[in-house]
């Protein structure tokens, strides 16, 4: 049984601990500040650095030297007095910056004077039909198995999709000794001509660029065949009831590959949940196809005391997720008096710059992998909402009966209502009500987010004593 | 002249209570508009927790108990006409149900309640108090704390999602319009009709129901009616599916039939805000977990706050405003329950104008006299 807070239990709380994360914790504490970081994971990394120090694989190696740059954070992290919270789901946050903690089964609230969420982001889900077969899943999903389990799967493997990430997580598998059927490639070819004309801004971080170019070669040196521009995905089952093989087209020709294992990818999007449950304001980002929460050039929203930093404020990756975990802690120590808004301005003019580095690769990132318009509006058949089965063709029925936005579709049809509370649909069935209506995505909107944020038990929750603002 | 859209009525609220009688309306042939506002909007049936009550229902008006009786003997045929229509099975059981006592006050003060209803209740249907050993005959692994618990045998419940989306879709093949994000703003006489200002447009017809729940204090105004509801707040918690261990509703806890537990019952006096609150969230799953300890290990999926639409006495309103004929008022906080009432006596005195006696008790001249507070 633990307490209610009844009053700030830290200075600042910083809820993630991936790059953002651990920069803001390291940045605030250096000034002084009482910091608590929290994380789901057993340690700080967050999914890009995932198990930093601590790889099962026996060669790690294998994850590339970006990973080992999570390391060196880990490392300033540890020269600080933080109080650190790993293994602890976070399921509840509100506007008066209370956190409701899950550790070990244990039920917790702290308060923060400022909050600092650095929950980065979540791939995008990738409904093709027959999404929800057994042996089929993220690539990201995949590689958190590399990274933390060291599990290498023993069938043959698929990667199908668009974005950095896949020939990356593709050449990992390589590395670590996977058999890869295909790499099969989502890439509208048009997207090649319209990425074109960022070209010359994204060379200013051309790290990024001779890093993909350098990957892709090394895939086809060995002799992984790379399909690209395939459109019309699909998985089928075998007589097992597993995946057993991708069906698509490219050019005019229909395709299959038989497979064991299929990694679905089509990049990654802010993951909004605390801040929907929060209701702060957010935007659409026409390009990323994704909304992020509306933030200054500190990270602030439009909820007084709460900062986001890192992919989920908008996708940068994790190198820009460092600078803006350090602004929005130089904004915290500034609200919270401890530094001089000159003061903050002078630390943060190197990350300032760096930002806009790794920013300007974007434009041609996001332009080149943008997601194929069938896979961001799929066809009838194809299961959206995999918790309560619902599909797109259900979805535009309620559409044909008045539904004009994703709460209403709920109500019909129960999308959005099981246990991922709509993390793996809210984006596809507002882009399939969107297209159906004829109107853009802000006029769409998405699921209200209630808690918990993660599951709790009743049993959990009861155990916690009544706030006593609420219980009046 | 603006481009105006023509019908027999226009209904102002497409939640349950709007639906049900654009459905009754649709079924004698009228033809209806419903003007709905878009996908966020303060609604009441999306709280809603799916039980088909009559054992809390009519505390000091004999009215009331009848028209609850009246709602819940035509609920069967009412879920078949549903399920032959739109093909939507709105799960509607009858099993009678319980309202759990968690201390001897609190039995003390349900029965008095029972006793108040039960003396206007027909034989057949009589809220009674039953002892914890009673309610567990029919509830395994009912908690130490449950003291005793109130009961009906005509209680049962429905999934109050299907039955809304099965009103929609019979509104809709009945030749309903049902129009989504025209919230309407305004009501004035035109040419021996009403003309309804909306954000899209405007409609007219000879007669106009307002069935707009927290609005309706918006339109009641411009009738010359006081304020005639006020927001309640309501908690409720959805867990992830269980296997089947309650096969009967109770007041503040219900398994749907796909194995998902609903639980509320919280009356938070607020304003507007439909946040959860932690405070209210965490007492919730207290009485749940005393009341059935099973509960502890389950997950939540999540929880929510909706507001209730009531009167200053609890009891629906219906009223056709003085001076205004053909303008009818319309609420309750008893959306599906009442479900049938609504589709079948209320849209015969919409359709044909005359106020059947059983209705008069519940015109706003009562509010009239008391104010809203």
């Amino acid at each position: 049984m633990s307490l209610p807070a009844p009053c700030p239990t830290h200075d600042l709380i910083v809820v993630g601990a991936g790059p953002a994360g651990m920069a803001a914790a390291e940045c605030a504490a250096g000034l002084g500040l009482s910091v608590a970081l929290v994380d789901e994971q057993p340690r700080p990394g967050g999914q890009i650095y995932r198990a930093t120090g601590a790889s099962p694989l026996a060669d790690a190696s294998i994850l590339g030297p970006d990973y080992q740059r999570g390391a060196a954070l880990v490392e300033a992290l540890s020269r600080h007095r933080i109080e650190c919270f790993y293994n602890a789901t976070v399921w509840q946050v509100t506007r008066d910056r209370e956190i409701g903690l899950l550790v070990q089964g244990q039920t917790r609230l702290l308060q923060g004077r400022a909050i600092i969420l650095a929950t980065g982001a979540m791939e995008r889900p990738v409904p093709i039909p027959g999404w929800t077969l057994p042996g089929v899943m993220t690539a990201g999903a995949g590689q958190i198995l590399l990274k933390s389990a060291g599990l290498m799967p023993s069938a043959s493997v698929v990667i199908a999709g668009s974005g950095p990430l896949l020939f990356l997580i593709a050449w990992q598998y390589v590395q670590a000794g996977v058999t890869i059927a295909a790499v099969v490639e989502t890439t509208p070819h048009g997207n090649y001509l319209r990425a074109l004309r960022h070209l010359g801004r994204a060379l200013k971080a051309n790290e990024y660029l001779r890093k993909g170019v350098a990957l892709i070669a090394g895939l086809k040196r060995a002799g992984i065949p790379i399909l690209r521009n395939a459109r019309h995905l699909r998985a089928e089952a075998g007589a097992d009831g597993r995946v057993a093989r991708l069906h698509f087209r490219t050019g005019n020709r229909d395709r299959s590959i038989e497979c064991g294992l299929l990694l679905l990818h089509q990049g990654v999007v802010p993951n909004t949940q605390i801040t929907r449950a929060l209701d702060c304001s957010h935007d659409w980002d026409a390009l990323q196809r994704c909304w992020r929460p509306r933030v200054n050039e500190w990270g602030a929203t439009d909820v007084p005391g709460l900062w986001v930093a890192g992919d989920g404020a908008g996708i940068a990756g994790a190198r820009a997720a460092e600078h803006s975990g350090r602004l929005a802690a130089l904004d915290a120590a500034r609200l919270l008096d401890r530094i001089q808004p000159s003061e903050r301005d002078e630390k943060a003019a190197p990350d300032k710059a760096a930002l806009a580095h790794h920013g300007a690769v974007r434009p041609f990132l996001d332009t080149l992998y943008a997601s194929a318009p069938d896979i961001l509006v799929p066809s009838d058949d194809t299961i959206l909402c995999r918790c309560e089965e619902v599909t797109a063709g259900d979805i535009r029925h309620f559409v044909a009966l008045g539904c004009q936005g994703p709460n209403q579709a709920k109500i019909f049809g129960r999308s959005g209502m099981g246990p991922c509370q709509g993390r793996l649909c809210g984006l596809t069935v507002a882009e399939v009500i969107a297209d159906a209506r004829g109107v853009p995505m802000e006029e769409v909107g998405y699921y209200r987010i209630r808690p918990p944020i993660k599951p709790i038990t009743l049993g959990q929750l009861a155990d916690l004593d009544i706030p006593q603002e609420a219980a009046e | 002249m603006p481009q105006q859209t023509t019908r027999d009525v226009v209904i102002v609220g497409g939640g349950l209570i709007g639906a049900a009688v654009g459905f009754g309306l649709q079924r004698r042939g009228l033809s209806t508009v419903i003007l709905d506002e878009g996908d966020v909007a303060f609604r009441a049936a999306r709280g809603n927790f799916g039980l088909v009550w009559i054992q809390s229902k009519g505390s000091g008006s004999p009215d009331y108990v009848a028209w609850t009786r009246r709602a819940v003997d035509a609920w069967p045929d009412f879920a078949a006409e549903l399920a032959d229509l739109t093909g939507i099975d709105v799960g509607y059981r009858r099993p009678g149900g319980f309202h759990l006592c968690l201390s001897q006050a609190e039995v003390e003060q349900r029965g008095q309640m029972a006793q108040r209803v039960s003396r206007h209740q027909r034989e057949d249907g009589k809220t009674v108090m039953v002892d914890a050993a009673a309610v567990r005959e029919r509830v395994a692994g009912l908690g130490e704390a449950v003291v005793g618990a109130s009961y009906n045998p005509l209680d049962g419940d429905c999934s109050s999602l299907a039955l809304f989306r099965a009103l929609h879709e019979g509104y809709a093949r009945l030749g309903g319009t049902y129009r989504p994000a025209t919230a309407a703003r305004s009501i004035r006489t035109a040419g021996g009709a009403y003309r309804i200002e909306t954000d899209a447009g405007a409609f007219a017809a000879p007669k106009v129901v307002f069935a707009s729940g927290l609005g309706l204090n918006h339109f009641a105004a411009q009738v010359g009616l006081p304020p005639l509801v006020r927001a309640q707040k309501g908690q409720i918690i959805v867990t992830e599916r269980m296997r089947p261990f309650l096969d009967l509703p109770i007041s503040q806890i219900r398994q749907t039939p796909d194995g998902t537990v609903l639980i509320g019952d919280t009356k938070e006096e607020v304003g507007f805000d439909t946040a959860s609150t932690m405070g209210g969230m965490i007492e919730l799953a207290q009485r749940a977990v005393r009341a059935l300890p099973r509960l502890a290990d389950t997950r939540i999926i999540r929880s929510w706050g909706a507001l209730r639409v009531l009167t200053a006495d609890g009891l629906p309103l219906y009223e056709e405003a003085a001076g205004w004929p053909g303008v009818f008022f319309l609420t309750s906080h008893s959306g599906v329950t009442l479900a049938p009432a609504h589709a079948i006596a209320i849209a015969q005195w919409v359709a044909a104008g005359e106020m059947p006696d059983e209705l008069q008790a519940f015109s706003a001249t009562r509010v009239q006299a008391e104010k809203v507070a």
